[in-house]
């Protein structure tokens, strides 16, 4: 029987808060990270909403605890921010006193920074301290200063499925620690908002002008976020032996493909249907013990269509309470996995329900509306968490309430 | 499983194929004829590093005899380079205005994939890794695991590519040797700095042996940038019976030292050098992984392949594969004839 | 009119590197998507770009893009409709 793998710390940092206790504040009190840039270069400025962190550079190296200095690029100090937190949550002060491994997740890297020097990069006839930024361009340059800033050596890893990226980490992580490679692994991903993304999204033409509206029938597409999101996952015999507090369960995961299109979704959920049946599957539990899901609900014209016809077809008339919290948060693709994967851990700590902003008026092709007014007060016992990716890839993962 | 590299590697009796070399530090893959293997409307899209991932991928699960593909892992350390430039440079061209999406897309690092499980209806797990020297191996490390939680087979692979921008960017930061060395002769020089490559290598993996198995991972060890004590004690474990090396030196004289543990360790014991083949990249493990194979599999070596060695060792039959990139991402393999 | 379907059709080949297609297999009035010319909604978003970048022509609403996009015809009808006489 292979171990059960417990949440035992959290940490984070989005639009709406420095760590995992302003989130929830925020979250309370339905108060949105959306707004516009102040840290890209680009025309779309005062056009396009982002979910963007209310730091400068330099107040984010103070948050991830070190002296600002060339080659840590925001997508770093974003990441190291959340995982001193976790650490320190889960009571971890030396990550070597048990072999801990670190799964990550990107999308870009340090793009963000990267792309403001490419130019010069490029140009033979310019020196200078950007060139420190050429090796944070690809994936693992964030990974690698985030593990040896904070002493990380046993395993490393990134991982880029797109939006569904920090998702796979937490899964892989807690595959690891199944089979027995680690007893411990800290899992998330971390994004920075760039050019790049920004003018990629809206190439795509799913990019919302106004504040993103998940599931409403006048959606238009979804709005951009930053943020980093880790979480440490322990096995039960160590997290036992170790005294650890245990603050919910990790009890399924699924990573499906659709095969159907490189950017869309299938019209009726296919691989969402997948994942969420599967990963349900694997926790034991039944449609019947899930009291709420985190949607990806990007509030793109597929996305929503997708996933909500996915809910319908697994739930049939007893769809439970759903919304998506991009919102609040942007659509913050490598840590989208983690930051949501927390969120699902605080409902069930605080018996919430969080709202799904922005909505007003049901969407033609379902008979689902999200939940749109704070809840409190619920019994919260398992949630599912999706996040839904380019190529195809979808993943879900359903957090529990730790019952001993 | 298959490998499009710079060497004559993708089809026929590829061990009598002569050796391609260069003296202009970047070794280029030969591209092989795709429409075989990718619709002509799909094709019409891709840039170089999809084709010759997918291709690849295609054709090793051709080469397997498996019929139905589970799931799909790849490692790349860099993805579509020459879509991440053309996406930002149109940025600046087109000042933020009228974008194609497709750059963006493809530069996207799980496109590949995407691209694989649309072809081949491959809707099981898919994942990628993007982890420089550990792309390849932390995909390989998830194939067994799921291998173990009882997957039939998955397809593992990696795919790098080289572009000139890319070339003239690491060379700033002193990826490269400085001067033109003569791709046979990297291994003569000790300087600072490689050659570079690129490549697509894919697996298809089992659990248990078949017919067309073409040999068996026995073992695997990750470490991050280690000491060279570290490096050791880690080559120690896989000693025994071991008799072949292939190590994954690569002429740069700042990291030397870690394959020189295994020069020390296993005296006596006939070493391959694969990076005149590959060209330094990182996913040139999962190179070495088939060329391990291959010699595994082919119970001989191609001598015109290695014109820098004296004495062609003979037949292997437990292969020690350790590769390194640039010091930091240490991998230790043991291969076993079948 | 006729200069301007001929014009779009090289444009549309040239844009989405239809290697095998030639102006002249190009009906006018068959349809780009599915079917006939075999194109997906990745091509839809390439075909409002060259739009853009050769008319001068915003599309904003993929939905309105859908319908401009139908056929060579319509999309020579779109841009017309959106040059002063």
């Amino acid at each position: 029987m292979a171990e059960r793998v417990f949440i035992t710390g959290m940490g984070m940092i989005t639009a709406i808060g420095d760590n995992v206790a302003e989130n929830l504040e925020q979250l309370r009190q339905q108060r949105s990270g959306l707004g516009y840039t102040s840290y890209i270069d680009t025309i779309y400025k005062q056009v396009l909403p982002v979910a963007e962190v209310k730091h400068p550079n330099d107040a984010l190296a103070a948050l991830a605890g070190i002296t600002p200095r060339e080659g840590y690029t925001r997508t770093t100090l974003l990441g190291l921010t959340a995982m001193r937190e976790a650490l320190r949550q889960a009571g971890i002060t030396d990550v070597q006193t048990a072999p801990t491994g670190f799964i990550n997740a990107s999308t870009v890297g340090g793009m963000c920074d990267t792309e403001k020097v490419y130019f010069d990069i490029v140009d033979s006839s310019k020196e200078g301290a950007f060139l420190q930024y050429i090796d944070t361009l690809d994936c693992a340059d964030c990974t690698q200063r985030i593990a040896d800033t904070v002493g990380f050596s046993e395993h490393i890893a990134t991982i880029s499925t797109a939006c569904s990226s920090s998702a796979n980490a937490l899964m892989f992580g807690a595959r690891m620690i199944k089979q027995g490679f680690l007893p411990r692994a800290v899992c998330g991903g971390t994004e920075a908002l760039t050019r790049f993304t920004l003018n990629g999204f809206n190439s795509l033409k799913n990019v919302d002008k106004q504040f993103c509206r998940p599931f409403d029938q006048q959606r238009t597409g979804l709005n951009l976020g930053e943020g980093a999101a880790y979480l440490v996952l322990e096995s039960e015999s160590f997290a036992r032996a170790n005294n650890s507090r245990i603050l919910a369960e990790f009890t399924g995961y699924c990573n499906a493909n659709e095969a159907f299109h490189p950017t869309s979704p299938s019209p009726e959920g296919d691989g969402a249907y997948e994942s969420m049946k599967a990963a349900l599957a694997m926790s034991g539990r039944t449609l019947k013990d899930v009291d709420y899901i985190n949607v990806h609900g990007t509030a793109t014209l597929n996305n929503d269509v997708s996933e909500g016809k996915a809910l319908e077809r697994l739930f049939g008339n007893d769809v439970p309470l759903f919304s998506s919290t991009k919102p609040f948060t942007g659509h913050t693709l490598a840590a989208a996995g983690a930051i949501e994967a927390i969120y699902a851990v605080l409902a069930i700590q605080q018996g919430l329900i969080f709202p799904n902003l922005n909505f007003t008026e049901k969407m033609e092709e379902l008979n689902i509306t999200p939940v749109t007014a704070l809840m409190e007060g619920v019994s919260v016992n398992n949630v599912i968490s999706n996040s839904f990716g380019f190529g195809g890839n979808n993943a879900s993962l359903v957090i529990s309430k730790y019952e001993g | 499983m298959a490998a499009i590299s710079p060497q004559s590697t993708f089809e026929g009796d590829v061990f009598s194929a002569p050796l391609v070399h260069t003296d202009s530090n970047l070794l280029t893959c030969m591209e092989p004829d795709y429409k075989p293997f990718i619709p002509a409307n799909s094709l019409r899209r891709m840039t170089r590093v999809l084709k010759i991932g997918l291709t690849t991928a295609l054709q090793s699960i051709r080469d397997s005899g498996v019929e139905a593909i589970g799931p799909i892992v790849t490692g790349t350390g860099k993805g579509s380079l020459q879509d991440t430039e053309k996406f930002i440079r149109e940025i600046e061209q087109y000042k933020e205005t009228a974008l194609n999406p497709t750059p963006f897309i493809q530069s996207t690092y799980n496109s590949v994939n995407g691209l694989i499980a649309l072809q081949v209806k491959g809707t099981a797990y898919n994942n990628t890794f993007v982890h420089r020297g550990f792309s390849f191996e932390n995909a390989l490390l998830d194939s067994m695991m799921l291998l173990a939680e009882g997957a039939p087979n998955t397809l593992t692979g990696a795919f790098e590519e080289m572009t000139a921008e890319h070339f003239y960017i690491k060379s700033r930061i002193g990826f490269w040797k400085p001067a033109a060395t003569d791709s046979r002769q990297l291994y003569e020089q000790l300087s600072p700095g490689s050659i570079a490559g690129e490549g697509a290598t894919f697996f298809v993996l089992t659990g248990k042996p078949g017919p067309d198995t073409k040999a068996a991972l026995t073992g695997f060890k990750m470490l991050y940038k280690p000491t060279a004590e570290k490096v050791a004690a880690g080559l120690s474990v896989f000693k025994d019976g071991v008799d072949l090396i292939l190590t994954g030196r690569n002429g740069d004289s700042r990291y030397e030292h870690f394959y020189q543990q295994a020069d020390a360790l296993f005296p006596g014991i006939p070493q391959l050098p694969f990076k005149h083949l590959s060209g330094e990249h990182d996913t040139a493990g999962a190179f070495g992984m088939w060329l391990a194979a291959q010699l595994l599999h082919r119970q001989q070596v191609p001598a015109q392949w290695f014109p820098m060695l004296k004495d062609i060792p003979a037949a292997a039959n437990r292969i020690l594969l350790y590769n390194h990139f640039y010091g930091e991402q240490h991998t230790m393999m043991v291969l076993e004839r079948v | 009119m006729e200069d301007l379907k001929s014009k779009l059709k090289v444009q549309i080949i040239e844009a989405l590197n239809l290697q095998d297609t030639k102006p002249e297999d190009i009906d006018d009035n068959a349809p780009l998507f599915g079917e006939g010319l075999g194109l997906d909604s990745i091509d839809s978003l390439e075909l409002m770009v060259l739009l853009e970048r050769q008319y001068h022509i915003k599309v904003e609403d993929p939905r309105e893009g859908r319908k401009i996009l139908q056929s060579v015809q319509s999309m020579a009808d779109f841009i017309q409709s959106k040059q002063p006489a």
